[in-house]
């Protein structure tokens, strides 16, 4: 009963978090309402027993989003100054929706001590379970069954990898290189070579 | 679980991600100056696979022997079909870069190693057997494919669509996400045959839905009306190898992918898609020759016409028979020689400062500056019209066979009809190359890998092509057959 | 005789393809001595078939050409049948046709076009013998369409001559509405009888005798309807009453040719036919009847319209015309003999004829209107006297007792007895209408002489003759030949006044050149002399048919049977009408121009040749071409270009305009399209 409360509220939550999302004019607004929606995912996946996950949703996302917030804030070239003086507008719905992460995270707690929400399979039967631990299943399905899967996904990170760095990284041309900090160069630098005496004639220059 | 099974059926995969790493440790050795022989290498590596794959090829495998990975891969007959031609075509798109890149001092060495990836990743998605391989080599490709849009970083109109391309597709892989999450959750499952086997019965509305999405996401890729729109703006601003690697080696696989799909998993509810995939054909075809009639740049119309002939390929599609699949992996062969010829030919014309040119009235009268190459676009170009002499015709030709043998006759009425406006355009460049006064614009020589290139599709291209026929038609009926479409 | 068949249908092909393709490059002579030279040489080797077969030494053979047509039930091969029949018309054709090839270096000198007008007149050749050796009907249809593309393209030979295009297309037209007849009856012959050979047509036909054929709720006899079919072809090719609108208009083509293919070979092609088919036209009662009425018909309409026309080789035309009728009623009362017998002496003098009025054409520069004749007798005597032969052979001179007479009056004369040997009301009615056309015959063939050769020089009115004069005559006018403006003059219907005719304008007409002598005294040969030598064998002799014609020997004896006076009727009328044209044309002047005042009506009726294109204009052109408005305008402009090529264009090009304009750049709208596509495709497969 106490599951069944929790899983529609968390899967309300989530939908109308997301709906905020996209709704919401400001992008600090829009950040807020995503961290929302990703903790009530994260609960949806309590309550199905499925822990390691929702940590992952929790710690991966929510984190991750910390950076996108950042990365929001100064991308989007706002001005400090007056994100200062509307903390003050900001604040109320910060202080709603942590409130409201708070009982949840309450009601979650107490779902999640009465026992997982038995999931289904279109046989009905229930979905078999390789170990105890979530960690252990997901490992032992990923470096088996899922090898392959698991190995191509790695490449593609990879390939982002690649790709960011050939699309941003960029050689400085010779004409900059000379100008670099050489430490060697400057720590071998000595009076002798460093300096010459020279006694130019009246009216002409000296050739450096 | 054989692992030693396994890791055979995956060798081409395997070599390639092996090779790619190793080729990646030398480039960021050696650095650009290592483009070359790395690309150079790369080409051998694809060609090793060629080789790979060629056994199954052959013999048409299918069958439980080919699954690896309970199911999740599938090394059969019909993918290994696909694969010799993605991997033809990646050696033809890395022959290409070198000359292309270095003349705009851009040449660096990672083009190979995403191209290799790239190839790695459409080799999945022809293998897959399974929604979730499905999706791994899908955005192994994509990610791959938006670095190499935008590789001229510097040039404005690559970077443009470089971003284009990213952005809509992550639109599309959320739909094609979207979708088969769907097809999870009323099926139950994500492997193709139990997925064929949950579906026999009326679908559910979340399941139709869930193969529509599918569908849809899988229709971004192939470049199907109405998700087309990215590709004039791609092709035209992606640098001209990376165009005619977009036009050949994915979209081999995205359609190699979509008639899997669409023939094992979603197989038994052929008549839920078969309207949209007929609308989807006519659209292409219609659109995309409407598109190219009013193009200035050459590789903008060879985006339509790349619209136009997927619109054909899904008559072959829409047969949903095993003719149909064998119909349609006829035409991509085709497809792929005369559209790689294509690009070549364009790719080998440059005005007096070295820039490429890709404007059609700087073309105009290039039978007198370069005759041979001019006879070889307007080949080219009358064989993706379809004219009978060249071989082009042949691929239009077993498509709407295969249409017509499977009752779809009006379809393929149409077709021939809308085939009539694709020819206007093909016969406009011809026009212009041999009748319009010369702009004398074109000038230079070319090198020796793209005459070799150009010369080799040109003579596939010819009336000669018809020798091909019955060895081409013998593998694409075992490759067909070998998708297991019996229920 | 297998070989010399052969040289002789296949050389004059080679020689108008040898002469057609060489054309300017090889010269006038060269292509005048080939084509000339080789229509001699086919002339000379048919005269040895004919010979044979008169002797009785040959008998029919078929010489094979090439394998044609195996499919299915349809099985029928290039050859050549050679028969008594076929022997007739090939001494008929070559003779004539080689004729006409060595008048036509004299005819045709000042035309530029002259190696092109050789190669016609040669193919033409090649294709009446193709007809006329045909064994099956596709052969023979080959050589129906053959002739008919040989006439348009002579007829209309002066291209620039708006008039003879014309002419050339009336000529097509009409004989594609009789063509139509010819093949659906071929149709249908192959239909019942599952061949298209010929023999083996003609020996299963007795036994279709009777059987009938239900048609649009009726029972028809089969035989009848392929027959009535069959000779809609031959009224068509033979200008019978009907669809003989063509043959006038034809003669805007140059003289020889209005003398080979007009008077003796092609437009006797549906004679041809019926006597070929004869035993498939015996067995159909309703379709012979038909083809007497048609016959007795035209033979009296040509005549009377004869009668009042000016042009000279518009009279002969409608003699020809009146003559074809002739045969074709001999035909349908069954007597095939005669009427070949007349369609081989009828070529002779016909053809004499149309080359005296060449001949006399030629004298008068162009001028081809008799009005502006007269007195020519001493002018061009030799031409005189074979106009003379040709005449006395047309209106049938001979003694009966003597048993002897120029050639018409053996042909003609058994032709009339037949009809009244029949002994049928049909056959009374023939023979009545026949004795009446030759009257009208002797008349206007008579008239035509004294208007031309007797009487004053009525020359200064001419315009080709004032053109002369002035121009000088003798000089070739290459610059402004006369025949480019000739178009005719201003018919106009009265006769000129006396006083009017007195001047020659000073213009000497002169005699023409050997080369158009040579065929005219040959010619005038075979008028007087043909008759009398061959009309044993053509009437009376059953084993020079030899079975290729159907013989009727009960109606050889009734016509040899028929009372004194039927004999002499032809005689008779041929007097009558000779003393009427002398008191009106030579005694008293006066009296047509009188004539036309007192029967206003009946001379405008026959001038305008009883209204028929008149009539055809307002049944058949007008709506053609009202139709042919609506269907070009409303149909094919208005409908299928502006829905089919114009719209399709229209909606391309708009259509690519909106495809460029769809193309917007904006990702968003990218994207909007995207989704709107999914939501598009679930909305159709929920519904």
């Amino acid at each position: 009963m106490l599951q069944t409360i929790a899983f529609y509220l968390f899967a309300t939550l989530v939908v109308a978090s997301a709906v905020m999302v996209i709704m919401s004019r400001n992008p600090v607004h829009s950040v807020l309402w995503l961290i929302l929606s990703f903790f009530n995912a994260a609960g949806l996946m309590v309550l199905v027993g499925a822990e390691f996950i929702a940590m992952l949703l929790v710690i991966v996302y929510v984190g991750a989003v910390a950076v996108l917030f950042l990365f929001v804030v100064m991308m989007l070239d706002i001005d400090f100054a007056s994100m200062r003086a509307g903390f003050v507008r900001n604040a109320p719905l910060g202080i709603a929706i942590a409130l409201v992460l708070l009982a949840e995270l309450v009601l979650g707690i107490g779902a999640y001590r009465a026992g997982a929400l038995i999931l289904g399979t279109p046989d009905g039967t229930a979905a078999p379970l390789l170990f105890e631990s979530n960690i252990e299943s997901i490992g032992a399905l990923l470096y088996s069954r899922y090898l392959f899967l698991f190995e191509s996904a790695g490449i593609i990170l990879l390939v982002a990898m690649i790709g960011a760095i050939v699309l941003t990284h960029r050689e400085r041309p010779a004409a900059h290189r000379r100008a670099h900090q050489d430490i060697g160069k400057q720590v071998r630098r000595n009076p002798k070579e460093a300096t010459f005496n020279a006694s130019p004639e009246i009216g002409k220059g000296i050739d450096l | 679980m054989d692992f030693g099974n396994y890791l055979a059926l995956i060798a081409p995969e395997l070599l390639i991600s092996i090779s790619g790493l190793v080729l990646l440790l030398v480039a960021a050795w050696v650095g650009d100056s290592a483009a070359r022989p790395i690309s150079i290498l790369a080409a051998l590596v694809l060609g090793v696979a060629c080789f790979m794959v060629g056994p199954a090829l052959f013999d048409g495998a299918s069958g439980p022997d080919t699954n690896a990975f309970a199911g999740q891969f599938r090394a059969d007959g019909f993918a290994a079909f696909a694969k010799m031609l993605i991997y033809l075509s990646g050696i033809a798109c890395l022959m290409i870069a070198p000359a292309f890149f270095e003349r705009l001092g851009a040449m660096r060495a990672e083009y190979p190693i995403l191209i290799l990836f790239s190839v790695l990743g459409t080799g999945i998605m022809v293998s897959s057997g399974n929604l979730i391989t499905l999706y791994i080599g899908l955005e192994l490709n994509s990610l791959a494919a938006y670095v190499l849009a935008s590789f001229l970083r510097n040039d404005g109109r690559s970077a443009e669509a470089g971003l284009k391309y990213f952005i809509l597709g992550a639109l599309a892989s959320g739909i094609l996400l979207y979708g088969m999450s769907l097809v999870y959750g009323f099926t139950g499952t994500t492997d193709f045959t139990l997925i064929r086997a949950a579906m026999t019965l009326e679908l559910s509305t979340g399941a139709l839905f869930g193969l529509i999405f599918v569908l849809a996401g899988l229709a971004f890729k192939i470049a199907a009306v109405p998700f087309h729109m990215w590709t004039p703006d791609v092709y035209e601003g992606a640098p001209t190898p990376v165009t005619t690697f977009f036009a050949s080696a994915p979209k081999v696989a995205a359609v190699a992918l979509t008639v899997r799909v669409s023939l094992d998993a979603f197989g038994l509810q052929a008549d839920a898609w078969r309207q949209i995939v007929i609308f989807a054909a006519l659209a292409s075809i219609v659109l995309g020759a409407l598109g190219a009639i009013g193009q200035d740049n050459l590789k903008r119309l060879l985006a339509y016409s790349s619209i136009n002939n997927v619109g054909f390929i899904l008559i072959g599609l829409a047969a949903g028979t095993p003719q149909g699949a064998s119909a349609v992996l006829v035409y991509l062969a085709i497809y792929v020689v005369m559209t790689i010829g294509s690009f070549v030919a364009i790719l080998m014309l440059r005005d007096a400062d070295g820039n490429y040119v890709e404007n059609i009235r700087d073309i105009a009268g290039l039978s007198r500056a370069k005759p041979l190459i001019a006879l070889i676009l307007a080949g080219m170009m009358l064989s993706l019209a379809g004219l009978p002499p060249m071989f082009g015709f042949w691929g239009k030709f077993v498509v709407f066979q295969a249409a017509v043998q499977a009752d779809l006759i009006l379809l393929a009425a149409l077709g021939i009809a809308a085939s009539v406006i694709g020819a206007f355009y093909y016969l406009k460049v011809v026009k212009v190359m041999f009748f319009d006064e010369p702009a004398g614009v074109v000038q230079g020589r070319s090198e020796t890998g793209h005459w070799v290139l150009l010369i080799g599709t040109a003579i596939i291209v010819s009336p000669l092509g018809y020798l091909l026929t019955i060895p081409l038609g013998l593998l694409a009926d075992r490759a067909a057959v070998s998708l297991s479409l019996l229920p | 005789m297998s070989t010399s068949i052969l040289i002789i249908v296949f050389l004059p092909l080679l020689a108008a393809i040898v002469g057609g393709l060489g054309n300017r490059s090889l010269g006038n002579v060269a292509v005048k001595a080939i084509t000339t030279g080789t229509l001699f040489v086919s002339c000379a080797l048919s005269w040895p078939i004919f010979l044979g077969f008169l002797s009785g030494d040959y008998s029919a053979m078929v010489v094979p050409v090439l394998d044609w047509v195996r499919s299915g039930d349809m099985d029928f091969d290039w050859a050549l049948r050679v028969d008594t029949l076929t022997a007739v018309m090939l001494v008929v054709i070559t003779t004539v046709s080689a004729l006409v090839h060595l008048y036509s270096w004299g005819y045709m000198d000042e035309d530029p076009d002259q190696p092109r007008f050789f190669a016609y007149l040669s193919l033409f050749t090649f294709a009446m013998l193709m007809l006329v050796t045909a064994d099956n009907l596709v052969q023979m249809f080959f050589g129906w369409e053959g002739v008919g593309l040989a006439s348009y393209l002579l007829i209309g030979f002066w291209f620039r001559k708006p008039s003879a295009n014309a002419a050339a297309m009336k000529a097509f037209i009409v004989n594609r509405v009789g063509d139509l007849g010819f093949m659906l009856g071929i149709f249908g012959t192959f239909l019942v009888f599952g061949t298209t050979s010929i023999s083996a047509i003609l020996q299963a036909a007795p036994a279709m005798s009777g059987a009938s054929v239900g048609f649009l709720g009726s029972r028809v006899m089969v035989m009848d309807v392929l027959c009535i079919l069959l000779f809609i072809g031959a009224m068509g090719k033979s200008a019978q009453l009907g669809l003989h609108t063509w043959l006038p208009d034809a003669m805007e083509g140059p003289t020889p040719v209005s003398a080979l293919i007009h008077a003796a070979t092609m437009v006797t092609a549906g004679v041809f036919m019926v006597c070929r088919l004869s035993p498939m036209f015996e067995t159909a009662p309703v379709a012979l009847a038909f083809v007497t009425f048609i016959g007795a018909a035209t033979c009296l309409f040509a005549a009377t319209v004869g009668t009042v026309q000016w042009d000279i080789k518009r009279v002969i035309a409608y003699s020809t015309c009146s003559q074809l009728g002739y045969m074709f009623f001999a035909a349908g009362v069954g007597a095939y003999g005669a009427a070949m017998f007349h369609l081989f002496t009828h070529a002779f003098f016909k053809a004499l004829l149309f080359l005296g009025a060449g001949s006399v054409i030629h004298a008068m520069h162009h001028e081809q209107d008799m009005r502006y004749y007269g007195a020519l007798r001493k002018k061009i005597p030799l031409t005189f006297w074979a106009m003379m032969a040709g005449t006395l052979a047309i209106t049938g001179v001979g003694i009966y007792w003597l048993h002897a007479g120029f050639a018409g009056f053996h042909s003609k004369d058994a032709i009339l007895e037949a009809a009244f040997g029949r002994g049928t009301e049909l056959g009374q009615f023939a023979f009545w209408l026949g004795a009446f056309s030759a009257l009208l015959t002797s008349f206007y063939s008579w008239r035509l002489m004294f208007l031309t050769f007797w009487g004053k020089p009525r020359w200064a009115q001419s315009e080709h003759i004032q053109h002369a004069v002035h121009h000088g005559h003798d000089g070739p006018d290459e610059a402004n030949p006369a025949w480019q403006e000739d178009a005719g003059h201003a018919v106009t219907h009265d006769v000129p006044a006396p006083g009017d005719m007195e001047g020659t304008a000073g213009y000497h007409p002169h005699e023409s050149p050997v080369s158009m002598l040579i065929p005219l005294a040959v010619l005038s040969l075979g008028a007087i002399f043909a008759g009398w030598l061959f009309s044993e064998a053509f009437l009376d002799s059953a084993e020079f048919w030899d079975g290729s014609i159907y013989y009727n020997e009960g109606l050889i004896h009734a016509m040899h049977g028929t009372p004194l006076w039927v004999k002499l009727t032809a005689t008779i009328v041929m007097l009558v009408g000779l003393l009427i044209a002398w008191f009106a044309y030579i005694r008293d002047t006066s009296v047509p121009g009188k004539f036309v005042e007192q029967f206003r009506l009946l001379h405008a009726f026959l001038f305008n040749k009883w209204y028929f294109d008149e009539l055809y204009d307002r049944i058949f052109v007008r709506p053609a071409f009202w139709f042919g408005r609506k269907f070009w305008k409303v149909g094919d402009e208005g409908g299928i270009d502006r829905f089919g090529p114009d719209g399709a264009a229209w909606l391309v090009s708009r259509g690519s305009v909106g495809a460029r304009k769809f193309q917007s750049g904006y990702l968003y709208s990218y994207a909007l399209i995207m989704l709107l596509g999914v939501v598009a495709a679930i909305t159709w497969v929920l519904m």
